[in-house]
């Protein structure tokens, strides 16, 4: 089990991933109401909250989020019922406050991850997001350091890639995105020896780019 | 590449002079059978058995402590038990030994605690005294031109196929095997624990040895995996390099802890860091030698577009269908013969009884003479549209119709159609009732540089292989 002080919250892990030049969506920490309510002003609507607590693992289930929010008066109220939601199902909750972003156009999800072996030390997962990965486990590995190459090897590798390539008439995702992405994290892993595990779930991917949504860094 | 590896390895490979260490001139202990083995192998260095209580052995004189043999020492075989082995590497320091092996097992295998303990001093006595250690837990050096046999006497010819083991039995089963089906091996170590030499160091040795062409690997797990993935990486770029990973399910990875004190990783993070490397990953002792025997005997990348010929007499429709199922299964294409091939073949063979697409069955030529049988696998052979021809020969159907006379002349015609153009024929043939003909057979064609199988399956994933390295080096 992860002590959970090891975890850093969403807002630190993007910055830190932001700083290593991987694309992540631009997220703030709001410690008030005002506060959510003026940067998803500056950031444009629709936006999302999430509850930022060190002691909130599962933040949907907890009531933690809310998507698509359209107006100050839609945030201002989300704000309320999550910090009261939260309150019900964790009381003994520490709470950061919410985090801030602009809600991601619809793309195809994609997941990529990165923990250590005790072989072989870090390694990089990819898949596709949601049922593919968790119930069918439709995912590729390589061990960092991940070449281009070996980026363009695994993401081809897994049984959705078709998906990827767009079907049903859906615009194909950009593969030259996904590669430099997973190249980038393997830099990142490279450099930063201290961090135990990475999570970008989810990250879309579009025609012309991709950007990770969610992130979580675990330290040593 | 690792040529500094090459000459630091030579004293393990071509040592001028062995001593075994734990020889006894009347119980039959390991260390004898070493001796033995070595003398009866025609080792042509010098051989000193080391055994406390002296005696002779094998017409040998046997010392009773290392430092008394009279002559310099470049390598020490060690069967004694784990207590001495610390007293031992002091000897071999003071004796200049280059290598020692040891054979002594109950390290980290066996005792997590005290056994890394112990192996750890015996690393830092070797680091001091500059010997090199093989193992513990461990057969050694199989080296068939230098006349160093395994433990019981293996010794099979010289050829190029190197091979490295984790495993002592898995590196015996490959050295028998190979005699078995004239896999020619070059040099060959099983290396236990490795806590010194260890994988990495023997595939780079191997990469630098002009004598070894192809490199086979059989391993359960590394202390040092980055450098294994560096090293794996940099010897696929020159050599093809064939690997079967022990261990892979939990039964299996928990047997590899005791066995050689492995960790476990995930397969799939082995089978990423063989597809990273540019390995070709193998699961079984089959798939391995049945790999290591298609490199040895034919070009890589001819490509692969086969033609099946399923039958030579009766029963050949369903052998064809078959066999045409296992090939497509297991990655070979099986493409349509030209309109010229199939022509020639309703001519040769005639339309009533014959499969004249791809797969063929020829079975009609058996009312029609070997020379229509000859003309019907030559045309076949030459199709522009084929890279390879497998030819399935059932024992129990042919003797009966073409006896053993017809049979051989079958076979000597294949064997004049390989040498008389460049492209693969494989010979299938399956096990059944007429085993000691069948192996003369196999024996007759692997000498012709024929690969030959039981199954129509492992023949179809051998050639896969063997294609998949020539595209890996071709999309570099």
């Amino acid at each position: 089990m992860i002590k959970t002080r090891n975890v850093l919250a969403e807002v630190e892990s993007k910055e830190l991933l932001h700083k290593a030049g991987i694309p992540v969506v631009d997220t703030r920490l709001a410690r008030t109401k005002r506060e959510a309510v003026s940067i998803s002003k500056q950031m444009g609507f629709p936006v999302v909250l999430k509850i930022s607590s060190p002691d909130v693992i599962h933040k949907s289930d907890a009531g933690g989020v809310k998507l698509g929010l359209a107006n100050a008066t839609q945030v201002g109220k989300a704000y309320s019922e999550i910090v009261s939601s939260i309150k019900q199902a964790y009381p003994e909750a520490e709470i950061h406050g919410l985090s801030v972003q602009r809600m991601a156009g619809p793309g195809v999800e994609v997941i990529i991850g990165m923990s250590k072996d005790p072989q072989f030390g870090p390694v990089l997962m990819f898949g596709l997001g949601g049922i593919l990965v968790e119930v069918l486990k439709d995912v590729s590995f390589r061990i960092v350091p991940v070449s281009e190459r070996d980026a363009r090897d695994m993401i081809r590798e897994i049984k959705g890639y078709p998906i990827l390539e767009g079907y049903r008439g859906q615009k194909p995702v950009s593969i030259a995105a996904l590669e430099k992405l997973i190249v980038r994290v393997s830099q990142f892993a490279e450099n930063n020896p201290h961090i135990a595990e990475l999570d970008l779930n989810p990250v879309f991917a579009y025609p012309d780019k991709a950007i990770a949504v969610d992130a979580r860094v675990v330290l040593e | 590449m690792f040529e500094e590896k090459l000459k630091e390895l030579e004293p393990i490979f071509y040592p001028k002079s062995i001593a075994v260490v734990g020889s006894s001139a009347h119980s039959i202990k390991a260390g004898s059978i070493w001796v033995w083995s070595l003398v009866s192998a025609g080792f042509p260095g010098h051989i000193y058995p080391v055994g406390s209580r002296g005696g002779r052995i094998a017409d040998l004189e046997i010392f009773p402590n290392l430092r008394m043999v009279p002559g310099e020492v470049d390598y020490v075989i060690v069967a004694i038990p784990r207590q001495s082995v610390l007293e031992l590497l002091d000897d071999c320091a003071a004796k200049n030994v280059k290598a020692v092996q040891f054979f002594t097992a109950g390290f980290s295998e066996m005792d997590a605690q005290e056994g890394r303990r112990l192996e750890k001093q015996m690393l830092e006595k070797a680091r001091q005294g500059n010997v090199r250690i093989i193992g513990p837990n461990c057969i050694g050096v199989y080296c068939p031109e230098h006349k160093i046999p395994f433990l019981m006497g293996t010794l099979g010819e010289s050829g190029s196929v190197g091979f490295v083991s984790q495993s002592g039995g898995i590196a015996t089963k490959l050295a028998t095997t190979g005699i078995a089906r004239r896999i020619n091996y070059s040099k060959g170590v099983s290396f236990g624990n490795g806590i010194d030499l260890d994988a990495s160091d023997f595939l780079e040795y191997l990469a630098a040895d002009p004598k070894t062409r192809v490199i086979g690997a059989y391993l359960e797990g590394t202390r040092d995996g980055a450098r294994l993935l560096r090293t794996m990486k940099a010897v696929a770029q020159v050599k093809p390099l064939v690997v079967w990973k022990g261990g892979r399910t939990e039964a299996g990875a928990q047997a590899a802890l005791s066995h050689t004190g492995s960790l476990a990783s995930s397969p799939a993070i082995w089978s990423a860091a063989l597809k990273q490397a540019g390995a070709i990953q193998v699961n079984s002792l089959e798939e391995l030698t049945d790999t290591l025997l298609v490199f040895q005997q034919l070009n890589s990348g001819q490509g692969t577009r086969a033609a099946i010929i399923g039958g030579l007499a009766d029963g050949g429709g369903g052998i064809s269908v078959s066999a045409g199922d296992a090939c497509m299964d297991n990655g070979l294409k099986v493409p349509r013969l030209s309109l010229e091939t199939r022509r020639e073949l309703s001519r040769l063979l005639g339309e009533v009884g014959s499969i004249l697409h791809n797969p063929v069955d020829v079975s009609q030529a058996q009312f029609r003479g070997l020379p229509a049988l000859f003309q019907a696998v030559d045309s076949v052979t030459s199709d522009t549209a084929i890279d390879v021809v497998l030819i399935q020969e059932d024992m129990d159907i042919l003797l009966p119709i073409y006896t053993w006379k017809g049979l051989e002349e079958i076979n000597e015609f294949f064997i004049e159609l390989r040498s008389r153009q460049d492209k693969p024929i494989i010979v299938v043939l399956p096990p059944g009732s007429a085993e000691p003909e069948r192996l003369q057979l196999e024996q007759k064609l692997l000498a012709a540089s024929i690969p030959v199988f039981c199954s129509m399956e492992r023949a179809a994933k051998a050639i896969c292989r063997l294609n998949q390295y020539a595209c890996r080096q071709g999309a570099k």
